[in-house]
């Protein structure tokens, strides 16, 4: 199966007055066509960077894309005119927002802006764009869509506005949805709601990269996982692989920490010491401070992203270790 | 023995202002009558989603919202006086750990005049000993003492909590209420502050009340929880019990509604539509727009918190409890 969208060596930084910061550093991915893949880590490892950059979504400057591709339907979104990256953002590749409020205009009604993105990208009237959004609010599972859609985003509850997000992201049956915390802002029983519709989406055929923190989530949601940890991807595989054989020190440690509500422990597990600076990451591995099973290498040079299984990847050396053997 | 802090009937409204001349038409009931009693050392979970009340309901035993209606009581002392005089003494017993480590500490203050503040404040260190106190007080939430002299944008979310922590425990509080402490934080530094905040609780004997829409969190921390909804309790009791066999169907659908790793989540409840406001909360039970289970009588009657079982330290307040307790676990 060819994949729907492949990310070679992405690098991205930020001009800074103290300097450059490394928001994401030689990532690789793809993203096969009705998969769900979730993008996970801690704040500040560069997940949210990554997936706007893949639509150029980023301030530029001071940010910038210092190397890498990302192939979409045989272009490169990275080096296409504004005008043609214009026709895919929204029509084949949609994004959802952490928070809805700022995403949709505070000026215009829900209905005009629903709208408004239909027109752009389909050859279709007022009219039957009109009764194509009511269509979609109905689907999200709005109640009154009539008089939603005359409303101001003000006047929705953060639920609400993210249903019309998702209804403005799928109207348009794009082949790729990115969702960026989509429910990170939302009380737990709302968020139910939400991560229901989502994966009501699977049946549609969309692909859907999801950035998260939330491992819960991940685990209800997708097929396969990837975990960065300052700036690069540290391990990848699918759902079940990566949450019962953890094969990254890191994803071990995050896992460990997740707080379960069936076992009661005494003591929880945490990860000591802090993330590295992103204005100076070591030349070493990344990790190797905090890492219970770093060795004199972890401490010399950076591991490079293995290939342990068909589609399993992690950059440990003790990963290569065993391996070998 | 008197619970250290017994909290009655407690209401906290905020006023709807209107038109030119700020008219008020109408009131938001933020916390609409709560009952609650933490023993000396006890952790209280208060748990429920956002405008339930449980911040406003922390900052009314803080003295920082003034209460409409009911009683609170610090081991029999009224809470709180009108006099700053009378209210010192009891500021000392009462501290609080805020949700935002970014806006609760004072960016323009190093972090020895942080966490000595209050000491000195309340008159129970020289001023001359102000280094040394707080080089051991930092030492106590795991911070390097060569840190005094620095500013509080040096430091990473989870550092500052830890200074937070700090100041809250200098004045040997009797009670600490952590709104939402260790909700800003990423997992893996979210572990290390709830560690520090249970060994805190074993050597200095404190009770806090433990603000957080994380249950998790709760269930690791608390002894007890209150679920709240819509400024009232729908359910209180031992942690455990709660969590693992909620009885009221608010908690049944807010605890299934928790994504959680491995497949631990038996059934889902999804609830329809949003929380009602609580400017204009609905007649009766508070839940009954959004309850799966609700029969006619849920609309007029308001339901009391009553034992599930006779002498149970279990309350809930759901009309429909006891034929509800045959429902099966939410939990596999």
């Amino acid at each position: 199966m060819s994949a729907l969208l492949d990310i070679r060596n992405l690098s991205v930084a930020f001009d800074t007055d103290d300097g450059l910061l490394t928001a994401a550093e030689n990532v690789s991915f793809s993203i096969n066509p009705g998969e769900v893949v979730g993008l996970v880590g801690e704040s500040g490892c560069g997940k949210s960077v990554t997936a706007l950059s893949l639509l150029r979504l980023i301030p530029m400057p001071p940010g910038k894309i210092l190397s890498g591709e990302v192939l979409f339907d045989n272009r490169d979104l990275l080096r296409l005119p504004a005008s043609e990256l214009r026709t895919i953002r929204g029509r084949r590749i949609s994004v959802i927002f952490q928070e809805p409020m700022s995403a949709l205009s505070p000026l215009h009604r829900i209905g005009a802006q629903l709208v408004e993105t239909l027109q752009l990208h389909l050859d279709i009237d007022h009219q039957a764009a009109w009764n194509n959004a009511l269509d979609w609010l109905k689907k999200v599972g709005i109640p009154d869509p009539k008089e939603r859609m005359r409303d101001y985003p003000y006047q929705l509850s953060g639920g609400m506005l993210q249903r019309v997000m998702i209804a403005m992201a799928l109207m348009l049956e794009p082949a790729l949805i990115i969702a960026d915390e989509p429910t990170t802002a939302l009380d737990v029983t709302i968020q139910a709601q939400v991560l229901e519709l989502l994966r009501g989406m699977k049946t549609r055929e969309s692909s859907l990269l999801l950035i998260t923190h939330d491992l819960g989530v991940v685990w209800e949601m997708c097929d396969r996982v990837m975990v960065m940890y300052a700036a690069k991807i540290v391990e990848e595989g699918s759902r079940d692989e990566l949450f019962n054989h953890p094969a990254h020190p890191y994803t071990q440690a995050l896992l460990d920490s997740v707080i379960s509500l069936t076992s009661r422990t005494k003591r929880l597990s945490s990860i000591d010491g802090q993330v590295p600076s992103p204005l100076a990451y070591p030349a070493e591995c990344r990790f190797a401070a905090r890492c219970k099973y770093a060795f004199d290498r972890c401490r010399r040079e950076l591991p490079p992203l293995y290939d342990i299984a068909p589609g399993r990847r992690c950059a440990c050396f003790l990963s290569e270790i065993s391996n070998q053997t | 023995m008197t619970p250290l802090l017994q909290i009655h009937n407690l209401k906290t409204w905020f006023p709807i202002k209107r038109g030119v001349f700020s008219r008020t038409i109408g009131h938001v009931h933020a916390v609409d009558g709560v009952s609650l009693e933490i023993a000396r050392g006890e952790t209280v979970g208060l748990v429920g989603e956002s405008g339930c009340g449980k911040t406003t309901l922390g900052r009314t035993v803080m003295g920082m919202e003034p209460k409409k209606a009911g009683e609170i009581f610090l081991e029999g002392t009224p809470l709180w006086p009108a006099r700053h005089k009378d209210t010192l003494p009891l500021r000392r017993r009462v501290q609080m750990i805020f949700q935002d480590p970014y806006s609760s500490l004072n960016p323009r203050m190093t972090i020895q005049e942080i966490v000595t503040e209050g000491l000195l404040q309340q008159k129970l260190i020289h001023p001359q000993a102000r280094a040394e106190t707080a080089k051991s007080l930092l030492h106590e939430v795991g911070m390097e003492p060569s840190i005094l002299h620095r500013y509080p944008h040096e430091f990473s979310g989870g550092q500052r909590q830890r200074i937070s922590i700090a100041r809250a425990i200098s004045v040997r509080p009797e009670l600490v209420i952590c709104d939402e402490a260790v909700s800003a934080l990423d997992v893996s530094v979210r572990a290390q502050v709830l560690n520090l905040l249970i060994d805190l609780r074993a050597s200095h004997n404190l009770a806090y009340l433990f603000i957080s829409h994380d249950l998790g969190v709760i269930r690791h921390i608390a002894n007890r929880v209150v679920v709240m909804y819509l400024g009232v309790v729908a359910e209180t009791g031992p942690a455990s019990e709660v969590l693992d066999r909620p009885a009221h169907p608010y908690s049944r659908a807010l605890i299934s509604a928790i994504p959680v790793p491995f497949g631990e989540m038996r059934q889902r409840i999804i609830l329809h539509g949003d929380v009602p406001s609580s400017a204009n909360p609905p007649s009766g039970c508070r839940f009954h727009t959004r309850c799966p289970y609700a029969i006619a009588a849920c609309a007029e009657q308001i339901p009391p918190l009553e034992p599930i079982a006779p002498g149970s330290p279990r309350l809930v307040a759901c009309i429909r409890k006891h034929e509800l307790r045959s429902l099966p676990s939410i939990l596999a």
